[in-house]
């Protein structure tokens, strides 16, 4: 990021502490402030104890934990107690941001083939819930122009805008009937990583949004030639500031290491350094701060990388080598890997098949590069259909699904309620498009395997099935949602209804078990209206099987 | 001020060899380790019990190292205002308004050259009993002015690699996990670029606010930790681990929680975040629960505007907290100071001239400070000074002589049990092992 705009990301970031503009995790953590504060000395049950408090410089390491596996293990070894087979809840949770009533309704009416079809089609899906709510952001939709003019007249304030760009992407997520287009905005979002709020794009990353929504589910030559000369990558990675004389490298190596074909294409540094030259010319303008091919700044002189060459003779003529390349980047056949590789590994499971991913692969060159074509072919593909389990919801995932689960509705002005999922995201370690990296969020169970992430999604659970925080969100009482108008007759029947509800499916004997004791009932006793398993103890109840694999298991 | 450079790995003496031996078994770990083998055997029918400790090792690498603290001074913090060159001819000149004046300076045994901000005066008696060094003039190989981009290839130390992972996940990877605290970020659930990747992280925002929320009382804690324990049974040892981690780390922080902590030795921890954390991971240090590594941040560095003079201002107030916390940390650890190297780090140094704003712009090379109770005291590094040939050379930086990595590496192979080898997984493309900084594990 360049310098200049670092220097001036202070003063625009009201949110933070004065000068602090610039210690980024001082923005995060707010969510931890519903926590509730316990203070105490007693263990917790089932487990290993805690390490004894040994006094003195005695520096013994009694290990708490069983050994974990080695770096790179593939991680699954027993999810089938948890899994269900029911396969449009899995096409929800992977294709969506996880089940609500409507959308398992719409699965069931349009069969899988139909809703995947229904869904690579979203223009054609009627969304007024969410867009009703984006709508609160009206700036949001204004072209890059107009919000910078309005930011440098003082009208917008652009760290809000920036802000806002992450509060329509979630609550897209949580509420957009066009499922599968919120993924893979997030998805391309972290493949095309360009943080948010971050240096320099105040006036650029919502349209940098809108760019990303309007092709995700198009062809990725389309794509990556939209994002290549945007200005809010240009921007992030610099290559507005990049001139013959003197080529900013970073851009032209993260189109080829992570944009397209990977580290692996052997393109070298000669490689990198022709990348670089043919993107030079790729510019903002300083007056509208929209794209500007700037021919002065273009280095001429033949160019080659990988199989690509051309005699690139004049400076003017640099855009169109541009566009050039990058289509050939685009069709490249390690791009076709490396893009099916990542698909299959978010939609599929940590591991992907190497016969799926050579069959996407395949698909993507067919369809030239057509990505709404490669998840047709995946969400019908047996490897799909078969790996149920396989995948774990990361933090901003899980705390989505289980406001979707739960049915929590917008709030009816502002945007409190996904203000609120910001933080709680962010107090887990997965604050959206907040990934400092040009690489993205990691995909894969192991990176967020982790003590802090685990608390953090079991508190913020607890506050949503409470309606702690936020407590601004439309929602039914939790018995009226989870139970129905008439309560279970026992107890058992109780854990039976809830587990039904959120998973589909009911729990092991041995959970089932657990569960009764955890609200210190019998599974043949009887259920009122004033049980605590029915009335104040079922959002805690609620959580703690939120907080299993059953629902973290996806 | 001693000079020293970065050695090149084995010379002189194998350290291989050196190493191999380092790796001290006897640890009640490794101890316990083997009295669980033996019974083992001893259950399986043998009559002979033989305890090889070296077994033991094999089983767990074990570690008894030290704590290392790494603590993040984001945002540029200005090296020159902190151990600031007062015997350079050129720095006052390049500062009019902001140098610290050499009257003001704390005198340092051993050098002229450099003298400490006279905020930083209470840690002078630690710089002469050699709790308190300092490094100058170190920064990344090649200037980077960017923030973000600094911190991250700062934090990720792996030049012309894709790992993406961060120097003390690797740090932290070359043992197995000792357990939840093994790597605790402290003040902040949010992970550092350095512990990204694969090791399991405990973010906390502090230990008292470590709790689950609806386990207000003994009973419901145990009735969570039940409920949440049989539920995770099935599961996958990542995930299962990760349940038990977060389980026992409960437990762990409820227990410290119980009672109100009174720092050692009279330290006292100034107000803030920064005073808060150190205090937290003394806490844990104190506590035994196995912390490897420790990360804190102390951000508000990057003072383009009015830095300041000594008496008042932005850097004033700033080096008071700093020194203080400093300062109560290594008092109230006493002892136990002998197995801790805090280090600090930041993105980039400031320009060796003052803008016209009476603040610093974005610049290289910096200094490093460092507390702990086996260090090699002084001022260390090499001085590349401030004259206009120098300048030239950096862009009006301080031209940074010693690569940051050669001070993490000192610290990794003398106190952390490192071996050459190791390093240089931590560091790929860095060759290097002690320059001398800190004194070798007993």
């Amino acid at each position: 990021m360049p310098e200049s705009a670092a220097q001036t990301l202070a003063p625009d970031t009201p949110d933070t502490p004065a000068g602090r503009g610039l210690d980024r995790r001082r923005l995060l953590g707010r969510g931890a402030a519903v926590a509730a504060g316990v203070a105490g000395a007693s263990a917790f049950g089932g487990l290993a104890a805690a390490p004894a408090l040994a006094a003195g410089t005695t520096r013994s390491r009694l290990g708490t934990a069983p050994p974990r596996p080695s770096l790179g293990a593939p991680g699954v070894t027993s999810r089938s107690p948890y899994v269900t087979a029911d396969q449009s809840r899995l096409l929800l949770r992977r294709a969506g941001y996880g089940v609500t009533a409507a959308d398992l309704a719409d699965v069931e009416r349009l069969g899988h083939a139909g809703w995947v079809n229904w869904q690579l089609n979203p223009n054609a899906i009627p969304d007024t819930l969410a867009e009703q709510v984006v709508a609160r952001m009206p700036e949001l939709s204004w072209p890059i122009w107009q919000v910078n003019a309005a930011i440098n007249n003082g009208t917008l304030n652009g760290w809000t805008q920036m802000t806002n760009t992450v509060l329509a992407q979630v609550v897209r997520a949580a509420w957009s009937k066009r499922q599968l287009l919120s993924v893979m905005e997030d998805f391309w979002s972290n493949h095309f990583n360009v943080t948010c709020p971050g240096d320099g794009v105040d006036a650029n990353r919502a349209d940098y949004a809108n760019i990303i929504r309007a092709n995700a589910l198009g062809k990725f030559s389309t794509l990556l030639t939209a994002i290549s000369t945007h200005p809010a990558m240009l921007t992030y990675l610099g290559n507005y500031t990049s001139t013959y004389q003197l080529p900013n490298e970073n851009q032209g190596r993260e189109l080829l290491e992570l944009h397209t074909v990977g580290i692996n294409a052997g393109y070298g540094e000669v490689g990198v350094q022709n990348s670089a030259r043919i993107l030079t010319g790729l510019s903002i303008s300083s007056d509208s701060g929209e794209f500007l091919y700037e021919p002065w700044k273009h280095y001429a002189g033949r160019v080659t990388v990988l199989g690509f060459t051309d005699p690139n003779p004049t400076q003017t003529g640099g855009l169109g080598v541009a566009v050039r390349y990058l289509s050939y980047l685009a069709h490249h056949p390690d791009t076709a890997t490396r893009i099916a590789t990542k698909l299959a590994t978010h939609f599929v499971s940590d591991n992907p098949p190497a016969s799926l991913v050579a069959e996407l692969a395949h698909t993507y060159l067919v369809a030239d590069t057509d990505i709404a074509t490669v998840l047709r072919q995946l969400f019908a593909s047996p490897q799909f259909a078969e790996s149920a389990g396989q995948k774990t919801l990361r933090p901003y995932e899980h705390l989505i699904s289980v406001v979707r689960l739960l049915g929590l509705q917008p709030d009816t002005t502002g945007t409190n309620g996904p203000q609120a999922f910001v933080y709680q995201a962010a107090d887990g370690g997965h604050q959206p498009l907040y990934w400092p990296e040009p690489d993205g969020y990691p995909d894969v169970t192991l990176n967020w395997a982790s003590t802090g992430a685990t608390l953090s999604r079991w508190n913020q659970t607890l506050s949503l099935t409470a309606g702690w925080y936020p407590n601004t969100l439309v929602r039914q009482p939790l018995a009226t949602y989870l139970l129905g108008p008439h309560l279970p007759a026992t107890h058992g029947q109780l854990i039976d209804t809830i587990a039904l509800k959120l998973f589909g499916r009911t729990l092991t004997p041995t959970h089932s078990a657990a569960l009764l004791s955890f609200v210190g009932a019998a599974s043949t006793s009887p259920v009122t209206a004033s049980s605590p398993a029915a009335s104040w103890y079922l959002p805690y109840l609620t959580a703690v099987m939120l907080d299993s694999p059953y629902h973290l298991y996806s | 001020m001693t000079t020293t450079t970065d050695q090149p790995p084995g010379a002189g003496t194998c350290p291989e060899c050196e190493r191999a031996t380092l790796q001290r078994p006897f640890t009640r770990r490794a101890m316990l380790k083997g009295l669980l083998a033996g019974t083992g055997a001893a259950a399986a029918g043998s009559t002979l019990v033989t305890m090889d400790t070296r077994v033991a090792y094999a089983l767990d690498a074990g570690y008894a190292g030290d704590t290392l603290v790494v603590l993040s001074l984001r945002g540029g913090i200005d090296g020159l205002s902190l151990v600031a060159p007062v015997g350079d001819p050129d720095y006052a000149t390049l500062r009019p308004s902001i140098a610290v004046p050499q009257a003001a300076a704390v005198a340092l045994p051993g050098t002229t050259l450099f003298g400490l901000h006279p905020m930083m005066a209470p840690l002078l008696p630690m710089f002469t009993a050699g709790t308190f060094s300092a490094v100058h003039a170190t920064g990344l190989p090649q200037p980077n002015r960017s923030h973000f981009s600094a911190m991250a290839e700062m934090e990720e130390a792996t030049p012309g690699s894709v790992s993406r992972t961060g120097w003390l996940d690797r740090t932290l990877a070359l043992h197995t996990s000792d357990g939840p605290f093994g790597a605790v970020q402290m003040g902040s659930t949010n992970m550092p670029t350095a512990l990204v990747g694969p090791y399991p992280t405990l973010g906390m925002n502090s230990i008292n606010s470590f709790t689950l929320s609806g386990t207000g009382n003994p009973s419901d804690r145990l009735r969570w930790g039940t409920a949440l324990s049989t539920l995770f049974g099935e599961a996958d040892p990542v995930t299962a681990g990760a349940a038990n981690d977060t389980l026992a780390a409960l437990n762990t922080a409820a227990t410290l929680a119980s009672t109100t902590y009174t720092p050692a030795n009279g330290a006292v921890y100034p107000s803030g975040d920064l005073g808060d954390s150190l205090r937290d991971v003394v806490r844990l240090i104190k506590a035994n629960v196995g912390i490897r590594v420790a990360t804190i941040d102390l951000g508000n560095w990057d003072m383009h505007v009015g830095l300041g003079s000594v008496s008042n201002g932005w850097m004033h107030d700033k080096l008071i907290e700093l020194s203080a916390g400093l300062l109560a940390f290594a008092t109230d650890l006493g002892p136990l100071l002998n197995q801790t190297t805090l280090v600090t780090m930041s993105e980039f140094g400031r320009r060796a001239y003052e803008n016209d704003s009476g603040g610093l712009d974005h610049g290289w090379g910096n200094v490093m400070l460092m507390v702990g109770g086996n260090l090699t005291p002084g001022v260390h590094g090499t001085w590349p000074t401030l004259s206009p040939a120098t300048l030239q050379v950096s862009d009006g930086d301080v031209l940074a002589t010693t690569d940051y990595r050669a001070v993490l590496a000192d610290i990794l192979y003398n106190r952390c049990g490192a071996s050459s080898a190791a390093v240089q997984q931590v560091f790929p493309a860095f060759t290097g092992t002690t320059m001398g900084l800190t004194k070798p594990l007993a």
